[in-house]
């Protein structure tokens, strides 16, 4: 078994609606599906996040893409009008989320 | 076959006009779409309305893309919808008269929609029991009814479309959907029934994945952004569509990558539930979408379903909320962190002997946590040889002269702190706050008008 950072077999993007944040996540190659939708569950990511995100996060499976929407609610301080971060509309959350580490079976990669 | 191609030519106030240029001048599109309204747009533009009512609408349109190409572009017949008329849609209307007229461009059709301004509408919906329910937050609406900037519902493609029937060359609306830009010339050419929910879904897809410009056709590219050709002439994306098919490509001779993937990362951008993503003009389900790549910077687009749209329309509400100082100060290497760390220390405890009373106080170190916040790698070894630090103080009060208290304590601390505190970027300033409440309004509460002006 091996940790690896979610970024090494997946991308995505993050937006803002308000101070909803969403990350879509995509698997970078087909095989790699099974183990976002086994490694990200909304759990885990709200365990990651910890008091980054105060809000529910749900997470919306998308096989037919290879990917998966991750909508996290009080996710931006406030949302872009009012949040105090230097990054107030979340373009990095994307990062964020490919930053957290999972782990892999050995023959999984 | 019919085909219509159409370009994505903004993807916000602000955005660097080339592609759009480009495009006209060198690819084969019938229409355009420009965004240019972000959630928090149209409340900077009502703020500078009120100083001066010839504002409050994005001059760029005209100043930066009509001027440079918009001849050009009503010589080849291609027609321009854009939201640029943000909360001043007749000022934005007549500027583009001002210039078509200096062109000598007789017969120029400029179609306009007005009806999404229903600031004036608040306080019969109020008295008639309308309670603006805030789809993030709890809270009264009664309570920032007298601090409102403005109040824009978001509108469909209905008035753009009556716009063009008319025969408009461009179409300038307020704040209408950004992918009703899209839909509306697409309903239009194809004859779309209102109810036609698979095909409106499609319209909107196209406009969701062209209303952001350059992010749809390689910008802000995580699966591999050094893969992206040249993106100091980066492309913007276009789409060309049937009544069977749906291909997204770019314009001939310019940077920027369709693939697969890039389409993919703007086509979940800004969705929540991708089996409901809501729009005043239909119900979304891309649940079951695929996108193939068929050709080079070529993907095609299917499995877009459509349901009925909903019965409210979403309602903007832009509003007064306190007011906020940033403030910063940068260190150096040996022990970066740590002493930028002492520094916020030091400042927060002088705030506290001045009595300052926030309502919100945040801290980062920018060069280190400032973006990733909580999960940003703090370990030892990350800290040790730090280059360098920015502690970044940023303070929110609804009292702006307990905001205004911190700014003068930045700058001694060069000389009264740490060794290497080094300021720079002069004084920071009590800058306004506004908040949006997001909320929806009944459908008949808005009435859309198509106008046309001819030059």
């Amino acid at each position: 078994m091996a940790e690896i950072y979610l970024n090494d077999i997946a991308h995505g993007r993050s937006g803002d609606k308000g101070d909803t944040s969403n990350v879509c996540v995509y698997a970078r190659k087909p095989e790699y599906y099974k183990i976002i939708e086994r490694e990200v569950t909304p759990e885990k990511l709200k365990a990651y996040f910890g008091d980054m995100v105060k809000g529910e996060i749900t997470r919306y499976d998308v096989p037919s893409l290879g990917g998966f929407n991750f909508v996290m609610k009080h996710a931006l301080g406030g949302g872009a009008t009012m949040s105090l971060r230097l990054d107030s509309l979340g373009k990095s959350m994307g990062s964020a989320v490919m930053r957290m580490k999972i782990h892999v079976e050995d023959g999984e990669l | 076959m019919k085909k219509i191609a159409i370009g994505g030519g903004q993807g916000f106030w602000g955005d660097s006009p080339d592609a759009a240029i480009h495009m006209i001048r060198n690819a084969d599109i019938q229409y355009m779409g420009c965004d240019y309204l972000a959630e928090l747009t149209l409340s900077i533009m009502a703020k500078q309305q009120l100083k001066d009512p010839s504002k409050g609408f994005a001059p760029d349109f005209q100043t930066r893309i009509l001027k440079e190409a918009g001849k050009e572009a009503w010589q080849k017949n291609i027609r321009i919808c854009t939201n640029a008329g943000g909360m001043n849609v007749t000022g934005c209307v007549d500027g583009i008269k001002n210039w078509a007229e200096g062109e000598d461009m007789k017969g120029y059709k400029i179609g306009y929609v007005l009806g999404d301004n229903i600031k004036d509408k608040i306080p019969q919906l109020l008295a008639d029991g309308w309670t603006f329910p805030n789809f993030d937050y709890d809270g009264n609406f009664e309570d920032i009814v007298d601090k409102i900037y403005n109040c824009n519902v978001y509108i469909g493609h209905e008035g753009i479309e009556g716009c063009l029937e008319q025969g408009a060359d461009v179409v300038i609306t307020g704040r209408a959907a950004d992918s009703a830009l899209f839909l509306a010339p697409l309903k239009y050419e194809f004859g779309w029934a209102a109810d036609d929910w698979d095909n409106l879904a499609r319209g909107i897809m196209v406009g969701h994945m062209l209303e952001c410009g350059g992010q749809g056709a390689g910008g802000n590219f995580m699966y591999d952004w050094r893969s992206v050709p040249r993106m100091d002439e980066l492309g913007f994306p276009i789409a060309e569509v049937t009544e069977d098919t749906l291909e997204v490509t770019k314009a001939p001779d310019c940077g920027g990558l369709i693939s697969e993937q890039s389409v993919k990362e703007q086509f979940l951008y800004e969705v929540h539930d991708p089996a409901n993503y809501w729009t005043p003009d239909v119900d979304v389900d891309i649940s079951q979408a695929t996108i193939t790549q068929v050709g080079d910077n070529r993907v095609r687009v299917g499995g877009i379903k459509g349901k009925k749209r909903p019965d409210t329309l979403k309602l903007c509400v832009g509003y007064h909320k306190g007011w906020k100082t940033v403030s910063m100060l940068s260190f150096a290497w040996p022990d970066a962190y740590e002493k930028a760390q002492y520094c916020a220390e030091v400042i927060m405890k002088k705030m506290q002997r001045r009595g300052m009373k926030a309502d919100d106080i945040h801290i980062s170190y920018i060069g280190l946590n400032s973006l990733h916040l909580g999960v940003a790698d703090m370990s030892e070894e990350a800290l040790k040889n730090l280059n360098e630090c920015v502690l970044r103080i940023a303070v929110f009060s609804e009292d702006k002269s307990e905001c205004a208290k911190i700014i003068p304590e930045i700058s001694p601390l060069q000389l009264n702190g740490p060794p290497g505190a080094s300021f720079f970027g002069g004084r920071s300033h009590v800058q306004e706050v506004m908040a949006l409440w997001p909320t929806t309004v009944p459908r008949d509460v808005v009435q859309v008008e198509s106008r046309i002006l001819t030059v």
